[in-house]
């Protein structure tokens, strides 16, 4: 593999010193903080009217092939002015392009030409949505949220409220890749699912990638979530916060190289080799509760607190980043329970340009999610952990080969390590350990993917990823007997030692995408993926919950592998082509599903694997999206029609059931409204069909216990009701000073007051009072209004 | 930086932000109207036997609509009932003969050895109408009960009311992996068949891990033995029972438990409760619910000075 790679290697850097055209290659950066700028498009044309495309990577570094000669130079990036420049290309050259800020204050609107990214560019079921658009976006309590923003989109539903985690075009939550600066996390909410881990103060750029997934991603079934984190200013210290009605958040930016603070309000005249952004935010219900507290619950505990801090330093052709996040959620109530779960993650990378055309970046990393349980009961306290702990190494290339071609290619390497459950009963009397064996795991990952503009119609990406999976020793080894469809029957264990590969999986993962451009605002875009899964979130609640076991892939547990095809028609229309529209359809076809016996027990369950049943899946749809760019009106209509079910012996008779996150018709109207300079106004409506259910339909008894029956074999057999929901908010921005501005956020979440169900649980003898009744349980159950104060200075 | 202007505004809405978190953090909760019809009630075998020398009962009865409120399910009168024993060198009958209200009996009689003995493997036959219902179980042995104590808990007000004398069972679980138990509280002879009281044991607790051969843990061995919301008074009397069974029917008692208390945002989905009960004609699918149990019981009772 290694050998492979450096031939490769070997043979890039060979080819690059034969081309011969000239190169023109830099970063694209912001001109007032020098934020590096993702995706940006850089467009050489000729006075005879050729063009020449490339875009910035996840970096901001591009390198475009041009013929030697008079050339024009545009450069675009989203929520940026245009640039614009003419010269005579006579040697390859490296230079950066700093782009203004379309407006520097809040509520100036530029109206400007869209340069059709979305036709133009090769990628098919792909959606970015910047830190900005995400503030504006109306959410619970007044705290914008990336998670929140993301199930706005297409092909993205959520279980409910409370639920941890998004569904993408029928995929369970854990199908989800979700990265922050390269690092996956394993649960992204915080007060189980009420908001996301992601500060949004912090967050560059989140992108979405649903289908026709490239190869430098892998491991997930369903999609990529692609949270970049900001590098902080380099020219200025800053600080922003706010104070809403559950937490607080703060953030402090600026250079690091000029600390004197006398420069505190100078412009830098030379962009600062490096600079930090540190981003905190803690609930303080808690704090506020704390009075209200009955005697005995005096030593509760009941908040989360989060901390992403990152700082980069560039020099010459290098750049360093060093990027880490620390999060928890804490609930105690003293003497009785206690839980707590968060993530952790450290990322380093090392970006080095090896030459104009190539492009490198090493990363390495560590995740952990870890949760906590514990109760009380009299004087033997109960307690629980378990955690799922990930170190990675893992290098990318982009070689951008001639005018028609860009190369990526990389190789990873991780090990994780699995802790199921430790648990520990203590006393003054007793101290019982025991708990379920360590799990260890090595996944290895090489890739190779071109993109090729065949003509200036026509081009393609077509990539393979290859990846394998060693499910290791040193632990224990369950061989089951087993009837399809059935609970399976311990036959036999063994013991293995460090390193000893008890299961092998390779599987190659081909990707495929292509874009044929119908004319200057129209083009047609396919994608084919295969993808791989070997972590798998077991859950059987009505949504996921922090102390869902993660499960690797072993012996018993084959790999999940999804393939799915997407078609779409791509359109841009309107003065200046404000208007977006794309519609696509996609089919994907799922195996070695996870699925479990009825009443399963997950938690600490040495046996597990027993009781997880195998089964296959489809999952299929059209999503038509409409976005208004430019104008005081902005905002976007999305429609999904959506289906998403599975098969698995032992399950509803063999028989199709639909998936629990199976929503058949979703759509969604996202709007803002620019009143004047102070005032802007937003509404979110959103329209779901209802998840599916299994309802009892009878009861009979059994040694005086209540047994409640579902009659048949079903599952999902009834629908729950419609979820649909108004929110509303209105930004009012103070006149600021020179340097400081600031803006309040009134909203309204759930304006209409409905009482959407969560689920619909059947109570026996509700109540005790000799009653059977079908209870509906909703989270959110009023209208939430809040008050948020945000400042920048 | 102004944060003088911060906390003037911050008290403002501070008892906003209190309305604001209760409402958000209890969730709500409503009884609402759902229609479910019962279309194919399930003939239900009520088959817990054991060991004991007084008399064994098998109930038969048809399941009822989840939201009948008369509880009432009827009885199957017509049925032929028998428990084969498949260890003697000549299988074995003991046939239960129709009492009332659905219910089989049969009386052992240690002087003819017509009883139930530990480790033998018992069949159960049931003719209903034109079909054959069959399970199997074999019985296997209980533990031994060391002895009952009293404990004093002095409750701090409600809702942990829980002032007065209750009971804490002291016994190992038998050597060895793989023993499942039902332990049954009596109050004054009175059976407690609160699902909070379905206490249930693999080995030495609620799940299988590992544990094994010593004491229960905590939960199975006061937690689930007590009903909190009544302590014991002087005069009364408390018997445990340890029945043993086996895999198969902790698996059904754990599906029973799981139903009848699930809820909340933690719910999970309802789940089809099995039966270990099948009909022997494999070509018609008759619905069958309920259980078949071959338990051996040790007890230890203590009257509350």
């Amino acid at each position: 593999m290694r050998r492979t790679l450096f031939t490769l290697f070997t043979f890039f850097l060979i080819h690059a010193s034969f081309a011969q055209n000239l190169t023109l290659s830099g970063y694209v950066k912001d001109s007032l903080n020098r934020e590096t700028l993702i995706k940006a498009q850089i467009v050489g044309t000729t006075p005879s009217g050729l063009e020449f495309r490339s875009s910035t990577n996840s970096y901001g570094f591009f390198s475009i092939t041009l013929p030697s000669g008079p050339i024009q130079i545009t450069v675009a990036a989203a929520a940026h002015q245009i640039f614009t420049e003419s010269f005579d290309i006579t040697q390859n050259i490296e230079r950066n392009y700093y782009l203004a800020p379309e407006s520097d204050q809040i509520g100036t609107v530029t109206i400007k030409a869209k340069k059709n990214d979305n036709v133009k560019s090769l990628d098919i079921s792909t959606q970015s949505i910047s830190g900005q658009t995400i503030k504006k976006i109306p959410a619970l309590l007044g705290e914008a949220d990336v998670i929140k923003s993301i199930q706005l989109l297409p092909g993205v539903t959520t279980v409910g409220e409370g639920a941890s985690g998004f569904n993408v075009r029928g995929g369970s939550i854990d199908q989800n890749l979700v990265l922050m600066d390269e690092a996956p996390v394993f649960n992204s909410a915080h007060l189980f699912g009420f908001f996301s881990i992601f500060n949004p103060d912090a967050v560059k750029d989140v992108e979405l990638v649903k289908g026709g997934i490239p190869a430098n991603y892998g491991g997930r079934l369903s999609s990529t979530l692609d949270v970049k984190t900001r590098d902080g200013n380099k020219r200025k210290y800053q600080a922003n916060g706010g104070v809403g009605t559950i937490f607080s958040r703060f953030t402090l930016e600026g250079p690091l190289t000029k600390p004197n603070i006398k420069d505190f309000k100078k412009p830098l005249k030379t962009p600062a080799k490096s600079s930090f952004i540190v981003s905190g935010r803690r609930s303080y219900i808690d704090l506020l509760a704390k009075p209200f507290l009955p005697e005995n619950l005096a030593g509760s505990q009941f908040y989360f607190y989060d901390l992403t801090a990152k700082a980069n330093y560039s020099y010459k052709r290098d750049n360093i980043y060093i990027s880490t996040y620390i999060g928890d959620d804490v609930f105690k109530a003293a003497g009785l329970f206690g839980v707590k779960w968060g993530n952790t993650t450290a990322t380093a990378r090392w970006n080095h340009v090896f030459n104009k055309r190539l492009f490198s970046n090493f990363t390495y990393y560590y995740s952990r999610y870890r949760y906590n349980l514990e109760f009380t009961n009299r004087d033997v306290t109960f307690n629980w952990k378990s955690n799922i702990v990930n170190n990675s190494a893992k290098v990318d290339f982009n070689y951008f080969l001639n005018p028609k071609n860009t190369v990526a290619f990389g190789a990873q390497s991780t090990y994780y390590r699995f802790i199921p459950g430790e648990a520990q009963a203590k006393s003054s009397s007793l101290d019982l350990k025991f708990g379920l064996p360590d799990r260890y795991a090595v996944e290895n990952a090489v890739y190779i993917s071109d993109d090729w503009n065949a003509n200036g119609r026509f081009s393609i990406r077509a990539g393979i990823r290859v990846s394998q999976f060693a499910y290791m020793g040193p632990g224990k080894v369950y061989l089951f007997n087993r009837e399809p469809g059935k609970q399976g029957v311990l036959d036999s264990t063994y013991s293995t030692t460090k390193g000893q590969v008890v299961a092998n999986y390779i599987n190659p993962e081909p990707r495929l995408g292509f874009k044929y451009q119908l004319n200057k605002n129209s083009a047609i875009k396919g994608g084919y993926n295969r993808m791989v899964q070997n972590l798998h979130l077991i859950s059987n609640t009505a949504a996921s919950v922090p102390f869902d076991v993660w499960q690797p892939t072993t012996n018993n547990v084959k790999p999940e592998i999804a393939d799915q095809i997407a078609i779409g028609y791509f359109k841009n229309f309107g003065k200046a082509n404000n208007y977006e529209t794309n519609i696509e359809g996609y089919y994907k076809k799922l195996q070695n599903q996870v699925d479990y016996v009825d009443g399963a027990s997950l938690l600490l369950n040495e046996l597990l694997e027993a009781d997880l049943l195998n089964g296959i899946g489809r999952a299929y749809g059209m999503e038509v999206y409409i976005k208004k760019n430019n104008g005081k009106l902005t905002g976007w209509v999305s429609y999904t029609l959506a289906r998403s079910e599975r098969q698995v012996t032992g399950i509803n008779d063999g028989n199709w059931y639909p998936n629990r996150f199976d929503r058949k018709h979703n759509l969604y109207i996202v709007s803002q409204y620019q009143f004047n300079q102070k005032w802007e106004f937003a509404a979110n409506f959103v329209f779901s069909t209802g998840t599916p259910a299994t309802f009892y339909t009878g009861q009979y008894s059994v040694q005086g216990y209540v047994v409640p029956d579902a009659g048949s074999n079903a599952r999902n057999n009834v629908r729950n009701p419609t979820y649909h929901r108004l929110d509303l908010s209105a930004t009012y921005t103070r006149k600021k000073s020179k340097d400081f501005e600031s803006f309040w956020v009134f909203s309204c979440y759930n304006a209409y007051n409905r009482r959407n169900p969560f689920s619909i649980y059947f109570s026996t003898n509700y109540k005790d009072q000799g009653q059977n009744a079908a209870i509906r349980y909703s989270v959110i159950g009023s209208i939430i209004p809040a008050v948020s104060y945000n400042f920048k200075f | 930086m102004k944060i003088q202007t911060l906390s003037s505004k911050k008290s403002i809405f501070n008892g906003l932000i209190a309305v604001i978190a209760v409402t958000l953090f209890s969730g709500c909760e409503d009884v609402i109207q759902v229609d479910v019809i019962n279309n194919s009630p399930k003939i239900v075998v009520d088959a817990f036997v054991n060991n004991q020398l007084d008399t064994q009962t098998i109930r038969l009865t048809r399941s009822i609509g989840y939201f009948d409120s008369t509880g009432k399910e009827p009885a199957i009168s017509n049925a032929q009932v028998a428990v084969v024993d498949q260890t003697t060198a000549i299988p074995k009958l003991f046939v239960f003969s129709y009492a009332n209200n659905g219910k089989y009996q049969f009386v052992p009689n240690p002087v003819t050895g017509d009883t139930f003995s530990v480790g033998h493997d018992y069949a159960l036959l049931v003719v209903v109408d034109k079909d054959t219902l069959v399970s199997f179980s074999r019985l296997n042995p209980t533990t031994v009960i060391d002895s009952l104590h009293l404990v004093d808990v002095e409750g701090n007000g409600p809702p942990n009311n829980t002032t007065g004398k209750y009971v804490e069972l002291y016994a190992n679980d038998r050597v060895g992996q793989g023993d499942f138990y039902w332990i049954k509280t009596f109050r004054n002879d009175s059976f407690s068949n609160s699902i909070n009281q379905l206490n249930t044991s693999a080995d030495m607790g609620n799940t299988s891990n590992g544990q094994d051969g010593k004491l229960f843990i905590y939960p199975v061995r006061y937690n689930q033995v007590n009903d909190f919301s009544r302590s014991y008074k002087t005069g009364e009397t408390v018997r445990l029972e340890i029945h043993s069974i086996n895999a198969v029917v902790f698996g059904w008692f754990n599906l029973v438990i799981n139903e009848n208390r699930n809820g909340g945002l933690f719910a999970t989905p309802p789940a089809n409760i099995f039966s270990n009960v099948i009909s022997f004609n494999p070509n018609k699918k008759v619905p069958v619910g309920g259980c078949f149990c071959m338990s051996a019981v040790c007890s230890a009772s203590v009257t509350i000075p």
